[in-house]
């Protein structure tokens, strides 16, 4: 058969989009904690009508969601893609499914890739890709120094010009405090939040750990909470003294929180991130050098999970997002010193919150859609995806009579160094729908 | 008991560290070590007990005495011991070692012992492997061998350690044997001090020792003995103290301080080997309290009631 002679295609049908009805949820929204029982109809990308007893037009689905939480899904402004340079730990298409599985249907790409994204023509095929691979929404953020080398100013009109939301030498401070002047400077004729990844490298050089009780009893090198509180305070009065928006990515500690809170009174342009591990784990976790539980900025002690999570409570915290690292099986496996920093998060971070804090009452689901939903898209400047009539369909239903066992097969992450792995906790994401698909269904 | 018998569930594969044992099963280790020591007078040194077993020693770091004092115990026990020579420069990360163990379990040793420059590699290892592992130092994290020999070594010569105050000077941030054998001598009921600069001080000390910062101060607490660390030389380039003079005037045994140590009857310990003219002054080489070649005999003499130990059917009953 000749190239000439292809098979003609089939002919589109031009049918109206199949309407959808969740039926019985209870909607979550940010502004208070009452959960409202309603029917949600989807036509198209819209939610066309929200309230009780709703019908749909002929050849409607219907999704049974009693029982269930229906909420905005959830967007994550710290994700490492891994691609380009690593995609044996992820790639944009897994971490868009991984996402998928957590409840995510928004996620902000870290720029600490090899290469890393430090001009628009790099930034352009991260987009590329991401349009063809991924079914959520993707944003590349721009390096603020070539190379994240900290030493020259990265191409940052040019990153901007391709849809950088943020740029950011995440994995590494901009340690020469002129040249994170002059990049504040710069990006505030192109209103570019600066995101800052807060350590003091003089003095956690070498460091694996949190350094206190735990890091000695280990003979593992630490890491000093002063690490990150130097840098943090030094970002915070650049920031104050250029007008620049500083986005303070994974606060660790309750002292670096603290300094937040005062120049967030003072009036500076600051917003800031909290990871759930953060809130959930501390330095006495890591018992037997178990290396999911080595990241950077370290797990601290007892004392710091609460704070934070007093911190989240009373809006310290802008935003929750995972810092979500993935990393082979193989080099988890180094000892602890040589392991790599990080661990997966995209898809046990909803759950986590709901079992750990939702659940026991230590804040309802209006704090979750805020800092995991609503406040996140603030943060690059996107409107918020309320499920209200004429909204965009872009919601979860979320089960909390079902429990999700976090095993290799459940996770569609290339990666699973999470220390929930093989853990059950209760809640599921029971289906997540983005511009009125259903992109997961169980 | 045969050898090879079942490990019974209250036994112990590993030894990896002095904290999580027991005060029953460190009394059962320095009490097995007795009899063991007494071999060493006897023409014919060597017992059967461990026939038939094999040993392996894997150093990732620089070491000759502690090396030879486990290959003597295991051949005094009648284990077979093989050194798996490991070059430093080609190994350096975890991966390569659980490779190593990939290895070794398929050449169905016994006992590995390991020394790695890194802290928590024979846990690491001890995972992967049926084999028991034996921690001949791993990092600033432990070294339960030395711990023992300590304990056994200051116990034999003041017939009891609880009361007993011993004083560690030196380097306590960096030193494994800082941490094991201090953990033992609190286990025991010795009180324990430090001194040292700031620098190298562990910040949480106040949680589990008292710190002495000039010889008056911690002379008049009346110790048992003083137990020198090794300066680690190439540390210096850190800065964690000014000079080798500095150190040696503020915390050094000096000639003068040996002789008040004399009249005040202390021992003194030291885990060798010495700086000479850093931490130490050549004439308490010689000092008549000096435990550190007995330190050193002691050490053979617990390794193998360690070896002894984990081996199936051999440990401590109801811990």
């Amino acid at each position: 058969m000749g190239a000439l002679e292809r098979k003609p295609l089939p002919t589109m049908i031009t049918e109206p989009p199949t309407a959808l009805l969740f039926q019985g949820g209870q909607i979550a929204g940010e502004d208070s904690p009452r959960l409202e029982t309603a029917d949600v109809l989807v036509q198209g990308d819209r939610i066309v009508r929200v309230g009780p007893g709703l019908q749909g037009p002929p050849g409607t689905r219907f999704l049974d969601c009693r029982g269930c939480i229906v909420m905005p899904s959830m967007f994550d402004v710290h994700v490492h893609a891994r691609e380009p340079g690593r995609e044996d730990k992820e790639t944009i298409a897994t971490c868009s499914e991984a996402a998928i599985n957590g409840g995510v249907t928004g996620m902000v790409l870290m720029p600490n890739t090899t290469p890393a994204i430090d001009s628009g023509s790099l930034v352009q095929s991260v987009l590329d890709t991401a349009r063809e691979k991924a079914r959520i929404a993707v944003w590349q953020t721009g390096c603020i120094t070539k190379g994240r080398l900290g030493q020259e100013l990265a191409a940052i009109a040019g990153m901007k010009a391709k849809g950088v939301p943020m740029i950011t030498d995440d994995g590494n401070p901009v340690s020469n405090a002129n040249v994170l002047r002059r990049a504040m400077e710069y990006a505030l004729d192109f209103d570019l939040p600066l995101a800052s990844h807060c350590e003091t490298m003089e003095l956690s050089h070498g460091g694996a750990m949190n350094e206190g009780r735990m890091s000695y009893q280990l003979g593992i090198p630490g890491i000093p909470a002063c690490s990150e509180e130097i840098c943090l305070s030094r970002d915070l009065r650049l920031a104050q003294f250029t007008g620049a928006h500083v986005h303070i990515q994974h606060v660790s500690s309750a002292r670096g929180m603290e300094t937040i809170r005062r120049f967030k009174n003072e009036g500076v342009r600051v917003t800031c991130e909290v990871a759930p591990h953060h809130l959930l784990f501390h330095d006495g976790d890591i018992g037997d050098y178990d290396t999911h539980y080595k990241m950077n900025p370290p797990l601290r002690t007892p004392e710091d999970n609460e704070s934070l999570l007093e911190g989240l409570i009373e809006g310290v915290f802008d935003v929750i997002a995972t810092d979500h690292a993935p990393h082979t099986e193989f080099e988890k496996k180094y000892d602890f010193v040589n392991a790599p920093f990080g661990i997966t998060g995209l898809e046990t971070a909803l759950v986590s919150l709901y079992h750990h804090f939702v659940k026991t009452g230590k804040f309802g689901w209006d704090l979750v859609v805020k800092r995991y939903s609503a406040e996140p898209r603030r943060v690059i400047k996107l409107d918020p995806v309320p499920v209200r009539e004429g909204g965009v369909a872009e919601f979860i239903v979320f089960d909390p009579a079902r429990k999700t066992r976090f095993t290799k097969a459940f996770m569609r992450s290339k990666s699973s160094n999470t220390p929930f792995l093989d853990q059950e906790l209760d809640g599921m994401v029971a289906c997540v729908v983005r511009n009125g698909e259903v992109l997961l269904e169980r | 008991m045969s050898i090879g018998t079942k490990r019974a569930p209250s036994e112990r594969k590993d030894l990896l560290d002095i904290q999580s044992l027991s005060v029953a099963e460190i009394e059962f280790l320095l009490e097995t070590a007795v009899p063991f020591k007494e071999l060493f007078s006897r023409s014919v040194k060597k017992v059967p007990s461990l026939r038939g077993k094999t040993v392996l020693t894997l150093f990732y770091e620089p070491s000759t005495r502690t090396l030879s004092s486990f290959e003597i115990a295991a051949n005094r026990l009648s284990a077979d011991v093989t050194n798996f020579s490991v070059s430093t420069s080609s190994v350096v990360k975890g991966e390569t070692i659980l490779d190593t163990i990939e290895t070794l379990q398929s050449m169905r040793i016994d006992y590995i012992v390991i020394r790695h420059s890194v802290s928590g590699v024979p846990n690491l290892v001890a995972r992967h492997t049926r084999a028991s592992v034996l921690n001949a130092g791993d990092g600033f994290h432990a070294h339960p061998t030395q711990a023992l020999l300590d304990a056994f070594t200051l116990r034999e010569v003041t017939g009891d350690l609880g009361g007993r105050r011993v004083l560690i000077v030196g380097d306590l941030l960096h030193s494994r044997v800082a941490r094991s054998t201090s953990q033992i001598f609190r286990k025991l009921g010795t009180e324990v001090g430090v001194m040292g600069p700031a620098t190298l001080i562990p910040r949480t000390r106040h949680d589990f020792l008292r710190r002495f910062t000039d010889w008056e101060e911690a002379m008049a607490w009346k110790p048992d003995a003083i137990y020198l660390l090794r300066v680690q030389l190439e540390r210096q380039k850190e800065q964690f103290f000014p000079s080798i003079g500095e150190y040696h005037r503020l915390y050094g045994l000096t000639t003068e301080r040996l002789r008040r140590m004399s009249d005040a009857g202390i021992y003194l310990m030291h885990p060798g080997p010495v700086n000479r003219g850093v931490e130490i002054c050549d004439e308490a080489m010689a000092y008549e309290r000096s435990l550190i070649n007995r330190q050193v005999e002691n050490g053979i003499a617990v390794r193998m009631a360690a070896l002894y130990w984990l081996t199936p059917g051999h440990g401590c009953p109801g811990t």
